[in-house]
């Protein structure tokens, strides 16, 4: 470990042997994870981007790891070039990462112990994995303490903490019903220290050495939205950019995996994709340096890692509400289709409209004679009025109608 | 008394009837009424079909202006009207020929007519046209909602809720709310192209006529819909095929009101042949009145049974 | 006596010179109830509509924005109960003085048909509470046909039409008991006082809404198929609505006598039936002039619904006139109430049909009424008819001849003295109270 003022990056780089069109790969791949939003990238071209990063100093990142799966991690390693990792590893000066040093127990303690007093103030703290509060934190213990102190302590000597991922960042997968260790995220624990959210099921490493690189070089934090997120990578829904979005609009779904749809690459709306609704930059930044991959590049629903109230809380298949509608690249006809013939409305009025014309031709057929109607009937009257006239006795039954 | 009732009432027919007559076919006083009287500040809308893409921004534009829901009864997830509805008060439609050879976009909205047939037609003034913009508007606490306007109106523009127990019309307002606030309509505000435009009517109209002389041939008979059809309309339309395959019918240069509601406006004007009728009625019932009364009691008196009058 | 010496009298014995309650038939049958259930239904089923709104229940669209409530309850019902303004116009105005034994007939169905039809059009506006605003003249839209009509057939039916159909219930008051005279009296004087006002605007008002529903599909313009649409709409409504409701008079009285076995005046429906055929011809002839003359001949000679339509009501309409013709020669019933059946029909279909039938808002639109829809104008129907039965069966309305009147009263003498609610039999004759007579 190095104590005193770290190297330039410039200079680190060189000493390490990376090439300067490494370097410069590198740049422009922070410029197109971040293309807007922070100053670091408001220089358009990449030499221009590491001209400022090469004169800034390699920052100290202390590195903990709590409830998690080391995912997060891995996505940092997994680059589809060896070289990019190692390069990613020498831009930062990662102090302190328990999944990537050699050393272990007491070593290891040691090691923590110097990064913080070397570095104190100005260190980067990422935290990997969700803290446990229930129970005093006890289902995660760090050489004899609970993880709850570990991370108060570490953070408190630092110049601000990125949570790194889901789980760090609201408590992710950990923290799902029905939550046994009250995981929870970095900022439900820590407070008066700058706290940028990275939420990702894993989030994309770019995305931290954008946030990590601006801190450094510009000695200020991206913009962020009330979740915490950075602006830069968060402020769209992958809806927005999804290279598949050109089906939704045309109303072309696939139905089921693996049918027609499917394999034609069309809209995985329908098998329950979060992308309408979670705000993340997968869709135009995709992982491991290899365009394409991506779950919804990959044919696999977005579940919606990024998102708190969506991934853990919906149904994988369940569909999400559209909050932005917009136009279908379909257009209604000059003269739009309304109204419908129902067999049971038209059955009522042909019954109707018989039993009137029955009831019309019925009538006409009866009609007599026009001297004799209404005779015959005045006559009985007539005769039964003179038959009860003569003795009074007792009312007649009623007549029949 | 010095007249009678009777020499009273022929008094007033002798002198009703010529007036009444006078008043209802005359037609010097009665073609000045009917003239199309053009609001001094008249504003409007110029559509271009020939430069619309079809993008329908105005479609959604239209939606968030007015702060209606977007409509997404066709398919549950996009904003996608089949027709102007009780949501959607602007829509772009496509107009294609059989062999798809030739197709145009048209965006439908209300057209603002000079003389509006929902506005003659609606009984009780819901559906008025503003005297200084010209805006036909509706208002909420007027309307019974006879839906009278959308059998009248000969572009079929307003349309009626048809759920729910407190129904509305809705219907393109020219976005008078944003214009008070010195804002564009949202169709206008948000069109890539500029093929809808706002703005006076007057300017609209030389506008209009400035692309045709600049590019004759491009338009379908080098004229502007809305100039005088149906009387004019404060909506304009430019367009590259027939206009009446656009759903924009050919209706001559008298308003549809005029055009057919003449001989009963005038029969109602000032309500004077009415008067001069029902005097004459009166008149004559009286005097068959009294006949028939007496009569009846002829009848009485010769059955023994009460008159039934 | 004998039947023989009924037909000795055969001159005098039809001849209808009184209005005669329906005796001796219960008001409550199961025709009745049959009626009171579909009333009930479309009650329930209003209730329903209130509450959903109009597209749940009917089959009216953003293009047919009018269902039958409207085109068929009150734009072709109102004109068969145009009753009281044709044949009353025959009788007061023309001095037909044997349409007056129509008369009452013709108001009842007149305030029937208007009523039940105001009713539904209530239900059918969407926002009803803003009727109110019928009460300010200077909120009224003028020149609106449908202002005209909204506000003339409110105003008809609750003031001329209403006042008209008064007498035969003082009629009954009076005969129910001597110490209602004096007042019933009084009140009869006053009403006879206003009487030719109010008959007078019971025919101007009728005049001028019958033709301003009309006047109403002259605004659809070329929405309207052109064998329909033309500047004469109003006046050809108005003179299917006189000829329509001669035939739902004479028709209905016709169908009365029918069924409760009463005598038939052929004099009077001889009359009623020729003033209708000239109607009817006079009407054809000005359609078919008009029709010629705008040039629209050709397209009912084109193999459409529409040509389909317009001579469907066309043979209707003239096989009914040549009909009454006919009976005119016989005095046969037979033909007559078949040309007054066929000619309204053919009259209700023209008058359905600009707003329905023939009316073209866009080529892919269609209007069929839904169930809910049929059974609640259905139900309103209902309502009239039931009106009708408690009616005739109560109120001195249909006409009979004079012995009809002391059958009447012989039948409640001696043959339902226990019923003492009716009235008539208490006092069948000119002011003498028979049954206390009798019992002494």
């Amino acid at each position: 470990m190095t104590t005193g003022e770290k190297q330039t990056i410039a200079t680190h780089l060189k000493n390490s042997g990376v090439s300067r069109r490494n370097f410069l790969q590198l740049c422009s791949k922070i410029i197109v994870a971040a293309p807007i939003g922070l100053s670091l990238t408001s220089h358009r071209t990449a030499a221009q981007v590491a001209k400022i990063v090469g004169k800034a100093r390699r920052p100290s990142v202390i590195w903990l790891h709590f409830q998690d799966c080391t995912g997060c991690t891995e996505t940092l390693l997994r680059t589809s070039a060896p070289d990019v990792a190692h390069l990613i590893l020498d831009v930062i000066s990662l102090d302190y990462h328990e999944t990537l040093m050699a050393a272990s127990g007491a070593q290891a303690e040691a090691a923590l112990k110097s990064a913080i007093e070397d570095n104190a103030g100005k260190y980067v703290l990422v935290v990997e994995g969700a803290i446990p509060t229930r129970d005093d934190g006890v289902f995660m213990e760090l050489a004899g303490r609970p993880s709850i102190q570990v991370v108060k302590e570490v953070a408190s000597q630092a110049a601000a903490v990125i949570a790194m991922g889901s789980c760090a960042s609201w408590g992710g997968v950990p923290s799902a019903d029905p939550n046994p260790t009250g995981a929870v995220g970095v900022d439900s624990v820590i407070s008066g220290k700058p706290i940028v959210n990275l939420p990702g099921c894993p989030p994309n490493p770019y995305n931290l050495l954008a946030v990590v690189l601006e801190y450094v070089t510009m000695g200020r934090l991206p913009e962020l939205d009330q979740f915490a997120r950075p602006k830069f990578a968060y402020d769209r829904v992958i809806h927005e950019n999804c290279p598949r979005r050109a089906h939704f609009d045309a109303g072309r779904f696939a139905a089921s995996f693996g049918d027609g749809g499917h394999r034609k690459g069309w809209c995985l709306y329908k098998l329950g994709c979060k992308g309408p609704v979670t705000h993340a930059s997968c869709a135009s930044r995709h992982f491991n340096e290899i365009p394409g991959v991506w779950p919804i590049g990959a044919g696999v629903p977005c579940f919606g890692c990024t998102e708190k109230g969506v991934v853990w809380q919906m149904g994988t298949f369940q569909t999400v509400p559209i909050h932005l509608a917009t136009p279908p690249e379909t257009y209604p006809p000059i003269y739009s289709t309304s109204g419908a013939l129902k067999v049971g409305a038209a059955g009522l009025v042909g019954a109707i409209a018989g039993a009137v014309g029955g009831a019309a031709w019925v009538a006409s057929q009866r009609f007599q004679s026009s001297m004799e109607a209404g005779v015959t009937r005045i006559a009985a009257d007539r005769a039964h009025a003179e038959k009860a006239k003569a003795p009074v006795e007792k009312p007649v039954a009623k007549k029949e109608d | 008394m010095a007249i009678t009732r009777r020499q009273l009432f022929s008094g007033i027919a002798k002198a009703g009837v010529p007036t009444a007559i006078a008043v209802t076919v005359g037609t010097d006083v009665l073609s000045a009424g009917e003239k199309i009287h053009i609001p001094n500040a008249a504003v409007g809308l110029l559509y271009d079909a020939t430069i619309c893409i079809g993008c329908k921004a105005c479609v959604a534009a239209c939606a968030q202006a007015n702060d209606t829901p977007p409509d997404t009864r066709g398919d549950n997830l996009h904003q996608a009207p089949s027709d102007l509805n009780d949501l959607t008060r602007n829509v772009i439609k496509l107009y294609k020929e059989e062999n798809g050879s030739v197709f145009s976009f048209v965006k439908r909205q209300c057209m603002h007519c000079l003389d509006p047939a929902c506005a003659a037609g609606c009984p009780f003034q819901a559906l008025h046209k503003d005297a200084e913009s010209g805006i036909v508007s509706w208002t909420e606490d007027k309307c019974i909602g006879c839906r009278y306007c959308t059998i009248t109106c000969p572009y079929h523009v307003p349309r009626f809720q048809w759920k729910g127990f407190n129904p509305r019309v809705t219907k393109c307002e020219l976005c008078s709310q944003r214009l008070d606030q010195g804002l564009k309509p949202g169709c206008t505000s948000v069109c890539p192209t500029g093929a809808v435009i706002f703005g006076p009517r007057s300017v609209l109209l030389l506008e209009a006529k400035q692309r045709i002389e600049k590019n004759p041939g491009r338009y379908y008979q080098n004229r502007v819909y809305g100039e005088t059809d149906n009387g004019g309309t404060q909506a304009l339309y430019l367009s590259r095929v027939p206009f009446e395959k656009l759903g924009l019918p050919e209706l001559g240069p008298e308003s549809v009101p005029a055009k057919t509601l003449r001989w009963q406006r005038r029969f109602y004007q000032y309500f004077a042949l009415p008067a001069v009728l029902y005097a004459g009625l009166v008149q004559v019932i009286r005097k068959n009145l009294k006949g028939h009364e007496d009569d009846a009691h002829e009848r009485e008196k010769e059955t023994g049974l009460r008159a039934q009058l | 006596m004998s039947t023989a010496a009924i037909e000795m009298n055969d001159a005098r014995k039809n001849r209808w010179e009184r209005n005669v309650p329906v005796y001796g038939f219960p008001v409550v049958n199961k025709f009745f109830l049959l009626l009171f259930v579909l009333v009930l239904l479309a009650f329930v089923l209003t209730g329903y509509r209130e509450l959903a709104g109009l597209g749940p229940v009917s089959g009216m669209n953003d293009a047919f924005g009018w269902g039958i409530w409207k085109t068929f309850n009150v734009m072709v019902l109102t004109a068969l109960g145009s009753g009281a303004f044709a044949v009353g116009i025959a009788a007061w105005v023309f001095r037909r003085k044997r349409m007056h034994s129509l008369m009452r007939m013709a108001l009842l169905t007149s305030f029937l048909a208007y009523a039940c039809g105001l009713l539904l059009l209530g239900i059918d506006a969407g926002r009803p509470w803003n009727f109110y605003w019928m009460v300010f003249p200077w909120r009224w839209n003028m020149h609106s046909p449908l202002a005209e009509v909204a506000i003339c057939m409110s105003i008809y039916a609750m003031i001329p039409l209403a006042v008209e159909n008064i007498p035969p219930v003082l009629e009954r008051l009076w005969y129910f008991d001597s110490r209602l005279r004096p007042g019933v009296e009084k009140i009869e004087k006053r009403l006879h006082y206003f009487f030719p006002w109010i008959i007078a605007a019971a025919y101007l008002l009728p005049g001028m809404h019958q033709s301003s529903l009309g006047a109403l599909m002259l605004l659809a313009g070329e929405r309207v198929h052109p064998l329909w649409q033309t500047p004469w709409l109003p006046v050809l409504y108005l003179g299917a609505a006189t000829f329509m409701s001669f035939g739902c008079v004479a028709g209905t009285t016709m169908l009365c006598c029918l069924v409760w076995q009463r005598a038939m005046d052929m004099e009077v429906l001889d009359e009623a039936a020729k003033i209708t055929s000239w109607l009817i011809f006079g009407w054809s002839a000005l359609r078919l002039l008009d029709i010629l003359f705008r040039g629209a001949l050709g397209t009912a000679f084109r193999f459409d619904r529409f040509a389909g339509v317009f001579w469907l009501e066309m043979l209707l309409i003239l096989i009914g006139g040549w009909l009454l013709l006919r009976s005119l020669k016989t005095h046969d019933a037979k033909p007559m109430f078949a040309g007054y059946i066929l000619s309204s029909a053919g009259g209700m279909i023209y008058r359905f049909s600009p707003t329905t039938l023939a009316f073209r808002p866009n080529p892919e639109a269609l209007y069929f009424p839904a169930t809910i829809e049929i059974l609640v104008s259905l139900g309103f129907i209902s309502l009239g008819v039931m009106g009708f039965l408690i009616a005739v069966k109560r109120f001195a309305i249909l006409p009979a001849p004079l012995s009809e009147w002391h059958d009447m009263a012989n039948y409640f003498r001696f043959r339902r003295p226990y019923i003492r609610w009716t009235g008539y039999f208490k006092y069948g004759h000119f002011g003498e109270d028979e049954t206390t007579a009798e019992s002494e």
